[in-house]
């Protein structure tokens, strides 16, 4: 019902129900669905959960955990079972009743950002685990699906810690109706729980073997390299130390770091419009999206998916210049927007204009060009990643 | 797999390739862009060789506040909008508006101060009070202002000045040249240290008018307050009267 918001190739689906399914495909992910209050965020997740898990709405709605400053660890985890200490073998291990979210290889954390910052940092260890410990106890739910959902920054949120953010694989915006599926929800007749308990159901092995499945999906070599200089284009600047932005503390792009830089401004270089550099963690997770998406729209794993689905999987984890952002036609609110322009010229210069440079590394690195000679080609290329990345590589090899 | 088979896979034999173009100056999008290029203290040119040839993209840079920090730049990009405009161009109360303008006309409600500095040609319109420094080191054009603070006109080099209500402290000191006009009074040190160029006063004069004075005409409506051409070198100082220990030579009017 909802809109076709997300274009791969010349297939539309709508963006937040394939994000959820593709992440219900892989294990060890967290997708953060974000958007206003009633877009039926958790509806989905729940509804989602039902069909996978095969069980009743009401069992998966008791799986979530939900953010407000009066959670805690006991809570959400588990705690120490006091009836140990008054049982007659109480010298034996620990006891900890877990509680069921714990237990789940579904987890959805719901409205995440009501957590207070220094709670957040518990679903740090959590997230993309396959074990949870606690009182020097281990619970091994295996493999997990993990959701959150978030809204916009209202008078009870909490702002989200960055490394959190990082490892949330993807953040898709969650919409209200719009005018037919309003009219649609209008005039349905059952309940929510009715429709779930309709929807196909996964035994437990067609649910285990879904991974299986994504992952033999293999990746073309031009999603492999796109990836590669992708993440590179995000994260190099010539001014920081081992030219990597993630190792910035105080300075920053936005806060002048790029000025008399040859690269500042110039629309064709990336690192100077956004602030944060890219962790392992993207190219990890554009592999892993990459091949679910070719897995659940039956299509290879190419280019075309890869444009789609990047910007989704960078957004949150980077801050664009407020410069550049503010101005039409972004007007300060399409920063995923932007950031799907950045990804598109990233592939697209990678794709048509590094061919000779990419070329000249590989000969180098296999042997079959001198290193101090390849250094001298690439040194007459302006790319970040020829200077920046390629030509230290080379030194090195000399 | 070696790296060469890795890229011939990816590329599949076309290898095409382009460097990466650098030096765009075109992506200039905020007072913030614009310091990073030619800094905070720029001179005229430098700024102009770097600013927006699209009208948009120059209304886009004025209409953001520049604070203390780019207040020169806000005022050089005031003038060269004025300059390419071909109606006068309007502009909110901010200091420097009109720096080094060479041509064009701007009209302001009111005036933060430094308004017109430096200008060489043009005309400025305050329909209300103008701040400290009006149009210092103005070598052309001319200013029109209801009123002003401080400094109004000092080292004035030419072109003219009108106040049409009341100078404060210091108005044409230092001037070499040029014609300043004030309908209503101004305050005291008026032509201090002016070495040529003419001072109108259609009302009163504060203490100490045309102090060290070494040249240019001051001609007073009104009453000269006390001190009237202290120690002055040259020129001429015409009042209607004056006060206390006025200098020998200064004259009345005929």
């Amino acid at each position: 019902m909802g809109r076709k918001d997300l274009s791969v190739g010349k297939q539309r689906v709508n963006a937040l129900l394939f994000f959820s399914l593709a992440n219900a495909c892989l294990r060890g992910r967290c997708v953060l669905l974000y958007g206003g209050m009633g877009a039926n965020k958790t509806t989905l997740v729940n509804l989602l959960g039902s069909s996978f898990l095969s069980m009743d709405l009401d069992e998966v709605e008791d799986l979530m955990v939900t953010g407000h400053p009066e959670q805690t660890e006991e809570k959400i985890v588990g705690f120490l079972d006091p009836r140990q200490w008054t049982s007659a073998d109480a010298a034996g291990s620990t006891q900890v009743l877990w509680t069921a979210w714990a237990q789940s290889n579904w987890k959805l954390i719901n409205e995440i950002n009501r957590f207070p910052s220094g709670k957040q940092n518990l679903f740090l260890e959590i997230l993309q685990k396959r074990k949870i410990s606690y009182a020097g106890q281990i619970c091994q739910p295996g493999d997990t699906c993990y959701f959150a959902t978030m809204n916009p920054e209202f008078s009870a949120t909490y702002p989200m810690d960055e490394a959190l953010l990082d490892r949330i694989s993807a953040c898709v915006p969650a919409a209200q109706p719009d005018f037919l599926a309003g009219l649609l929800l209008s005039e349905r007749k059952q309940e929510v729980r009715d429709l779930a308990s309709m929807l196909p159901r996964l035994t437990s092995q067609e649910f285990s073997s879904l991974p299986e499945n994504v992952a033999e999906k293999s990746l073309t070599s031009q999603v492999e390299l796109a990836i590669l200089c992708l993440v590179r284009d995000f994260t190099l600047c010539e001014r920081a130390p081992s030219f990597d932005k993630t190792q910035l503390s105080g300075a920053k792009p936005s806060l002048g770091l790029c000025s008399g830089c040859h690269y500042h401004n110039n629309p064709e270089a990336i690192c100077w419009q956004v602030d944060e550099g890219l962790s392992d963690r993207v190219r990890q997770d554009l592999r892993a999206f990459c091949r679910a998406f070719a897995y659940l729209l039956d299509r290879d794993a190419d280019l075309p998916v890869l444009k789609a689905i990047a910007p989704y999987i960078i957004w949150h984890r980077t801050t664009p210049l407020r410069s550049v952002l503010e101005r039409p036609p972004y007007f300060g609110a399409g920063k995923l927007a932007y950031v799907a322009e950045l990804v598109e010229k990233s592939i697209n210069r990678t794709m048509n204009e590094r061919a000779e440079i990419n070329l000249i590394f590989s000969r180098a690195v296999d042997g079959e060009l001198e290193a101090a000679q390849a250094i001298e080609e690439l040194s007459t290329f302006d790319d970040p990643i020829a200077r920046l990345d390629f030509i230290p590589t080379l030194e090195q090899m000399r | 797999m070696k790296l060469v088979g890795f890229m011939d896979a990816a590329y599949q034999g076309k290898a095409s390739s382009r460097r990466l173009k650098t030096l765009q100056g075109d992506m200039i999008f905020s007072l913030e862009d614009l310091a990073d290029q030619v800094g905070e203290k720029p001179s005229r040119a430098a700024v102009e060789e770097f600013v927006p040839q699209d009208k948009n993209q120059l209304d886009l840079l004025i209409s953001a506040d520049p604070g203390k920090k780019y207040g020169l730049l806000w005022g050089y990009l005031t003038s060269l909008a004025a300059e390419r405009s071909p109606a006068p161009l309007m502009l909110p109360s901010r200091d420097y508006a009109g720096l080094e303008l060479l041509r064009g006309t701007i009209i302001l409600q009111e005036a933060g101060s430094h308004l017109g500095e430096r200008m060489k040609g043009g005309k400025i319109l305050v329909q209300g009070k103008a701040g400290d420094y009006l149009g210092q080191e103005m070598s052309g054009g001319g200013i029109i202002a209801a009123g002003c603070r401080d400094y109004a006109f000092r080292n004035m080099h030419g072109g003219y000045g009108v106040v049409r209500g009341d100078a404060c402290k210091f108005a044409g000191l230092g001037n070499s040249g040029g014609r300043i006009v004030v309908l209503g009074s101004c305050g005291e040190r008026a032509g201090w240290l002016m070495r040529s160029g003419s001072l109108y006063v259609r009302g009163d004069a504060g203490d100490y008018l045309g102090l060290l004075m070494s040249g240019g005409k001051i001609r007073v409506l009104g009453k000269a307050a006390k001190r009237a051409g202290w120690r002055r070198k040259g020129g001429t100082i015409r009042a209607g009267s004056f006060g206390p220990e006025a200098a020998d030579d200064v004259l009345g009017l005929e």
